[in-house]
């Protein structure tokens, strides 16, 4: 999976590393238990400092998108259908985004259109976990 | 010497012209730093100036080792140090020049034909690729054996207390100092980023494992070249008769450098080839970059690391100027080699007085100045003939040498001498350091007055 961080906009790198492996987990481009680069080596690679990708693996781990250990480093979790995954918390951050978008001017068509279209590129890509 | 000095001057020559000479050629979308795809880079147009850059590169080093033919010339031989700085500075700016006019012309080139590339900053990152680093190396124990080989010069003068005399244990551990920088570069080389060249992962991981086993080739063979260089060298060393043969190792280490620059310059382009077939190039996708070299330097605000592989990796480090402490190190380096050549140019044309005065016997010259007692000296004699040895710190050109030696049976003693003329004054003194002073003037009838005059001021 190829990572592509944009160094000049407001997305905080570390944040964009997280989303990013996010969305290769979830459109099965990061299979499970599919290792990550050491932390050394990716923030190498970027051009960053380690710190950085370090606090992207740790919100990963927070979240329960990574597992890390010792000896094997990073790698992907196995993931497990929960009950009603839809909680809350997804709740709240889908109303604050398509507010924030519909204040921008965005339709109720068009919104439902593209937010469709997202949801096939996800889930037309891994049809279940 | 002046033969030596016009081979050190061929050196340096073919040095500078090789290293403009594989910046014109194309590699990572680049020529002469400027970002071309691969495509455009087959352009008529941009093969006709790489060609005539090549051409002229190749007329600036002839012309730059004709004029150094000049040393040969007897009239000249005064100035020889002069000359040679001078040569070298000509010859830099030429390249300099010749290197900037090209990129000018390859920026016209693009603008006539409307070449632009995307302006996005955006870093790509094969995790795939990230997470092999290191794997298609050569072993690392190769580059940890040459490091501890290096040291050989030093045990050997650690074991033999007679060989200090012209080989200091402080100097015969630049060796291995130079050594672990080609071992830090081999590892530096190993975690290299290698851009994204395809959605493939494997195209990309194909590309990575290769360019990583040549870039850790080269790195290693490098390190082989300064361990050979640096064995020979310390070897003619010991033997103070070696004379021009010390110049070899320099030959040596210069030649092998230029060979694997070249045979890695070849192996990546024949990768980017091979590639080309599988992964046509995308020329609306290469990125329009800002070069990171700078007036030959790289300049990258962005890079932390201070200390970076040079331009043709696996040769070398080379400063990172785009941050301050680059800066500072880089002006620093500047000063003190325009510093180095100052003191050759004064040293080498300010003749050294020798006065005789009342107390005093005063020998001036550039840095090195002597003010001896009488009670100071045992004795004074005039030689015809004084032995070989080594220079420990001080001159020796063309015309004169003066500043401390090492002499066989004399031991540490401080010369002012005129090379030429087969006379000397040797002062034999109460210390050891120096145990003697050897003089002389331009003539061997001014020495002989010389001599006298420093007899009666003894005896007075």
């Amino acid at each position: 999976m190829i990572l592509k961080i944009d160094t000049a906009g407001n997305v905080p790198i570390y944040r964009q590393i997280r989303n990013q492996i996010i969305y290769g987990a979830a459109t099965g481009r990061l299979k499970t238990r599919e290792r990550l680069p050491t932390v050394r080596q990716l923030a190498g690679d970027i051009g960053v400092n380690p710190m950085t990708v370090s606090k992207a693996y740790e919100l990963l781990k927070s979240e329960g998108v990574i597992v890390m250990d010792r000896r094997r480093g990073a790698q992907i979790k196995e993931f497990h259908a929960e009950e009603n995954p839809l909680d809350k918390n997804f709740d709240d951050a889908l109303k604050a985004l398509i507010s924030e978008y519909r204040i921008k001017g965005a339709s109720k068509e068009k919104l439902t259109e593209h937010t469709l279209s997202i949801i096939d590129s996800i889930y037309g890509q891994k049809e279940e976990f | 010497m002046a033969a030596l000095m016009t081979v050190v001057l061929w050196l340096i020559f073919l040095v500078t012209a090789s290293s403009s000479f594989l910046y014109g050629k194309h590699h990572d979308n680049q020529m002469l730093g400027i970002f071309l795809s691969k495509t455009h880079a087959q352009n008529p147009d941009v093969r006709k100036a790489a060609a005539s850059f090549q051409r002229a590169c190749f007329t600036v080093a002839v012309l730059s080792g004709g004029c150094s033919l000049l040393l040969q010339i007897p009239a000249v031989s005064k100035f020889s140090e002069f000359l040679m700085i001078l040569l070298v500075m000509v010859n830099f700016f030429s390249n300099w020049c010749l290197v900037g006019s090209y990129q000018k012309k390859l920026v016209n080139i693009k603008k006539r034909n409307h070449w632009t590339y995307s302006r996005k900053k955006d870093i790509s990152v094969d995790l795939a690729v990230s997470r092999e680093k290191g794997k298609s190396s050569i072993s690392s124990l190769w580059v940890w054996l040459f490091f501890l080989l290096s040291f050989a010069p030093s045990a050997v003068c650690f074991l033999y207390s007679g060989i200090r005399r012209f080989y200091r244990i402080a100097l015969s551990l630049t060796g291995p100092l130079c050594q672990l920088g080609t071992v830090f570069l081999y590892y530096r080389l190993r975690t290299q980023h290698f851009p994204v060249i395809s959605e493939s992962a494997e195209i990309n991981l194909m590309y990575a494992r290769q360019k990583e086993r040549i870039n850790s080739i080269s790195a290693t063979l490098s390190s082989l070249a300064v361990l050979v260089f640096w064995i020979l060298f310390s070897f003619l060393m010991l033997d103070a008769k070696s004379g021009p043969f010390i110049l070899a190792p320099l030959i040596f280490l210069t030649a092998a450098l230029l060979i694997i620059s070249h045979w890695q310059q070849k192996k990546a382009f024949l990768l980017e080839e091979s590639l080309a077939g599988i992964q046509p190039p995308e020329d609306e996708n290469i990125p329009e970059q800002q070069s990171i070299w700078k007036w030959g330097c790289y300049d990258n605000p962005r890079d932390f690391h201070l200390f970076v592989p040079k331009r043709i990796a696996g040769t070398g480090w080379t400063i990172n100027i785009g941050q301050p402490l680059g800066k500072v190190l880089y002006f620093g380096i500047i000063i003190l080699v325009f510093a180095g050549i100052l003191f050759l140019v004064f040293a080498g044309q300010k003749d050294y007085e020798i006065k005789v005065q009342e107390a005093n016997l005063t020998m001036n010259a550039s840095f090195y100045d002597t003010v001896l007692k009488k009670d100071q000296v045992i004795s004074v004699s005039v030689v015809k003939k004084i032995p070989s040895g080594v220079r420990t710190n001080g001159y020796s050109g063309i015309g004169k040498c003066f500043g401390h030696f090492s002499l066989d049976h004399y031991g540490k003693c401080m010369l002012y001498l005129y090379k030429g003329v087969d006379r000397y004054i040797v002062l034999q003194l109460k210390e050891k350091d120096p145990g003697y002073i050897i003089i002389n003037d331009k003539t061997e009838e001014k020495t002989e007055v010389l001599y006298h005059t420093i007899r009666q001021w003894l005896s007075n």
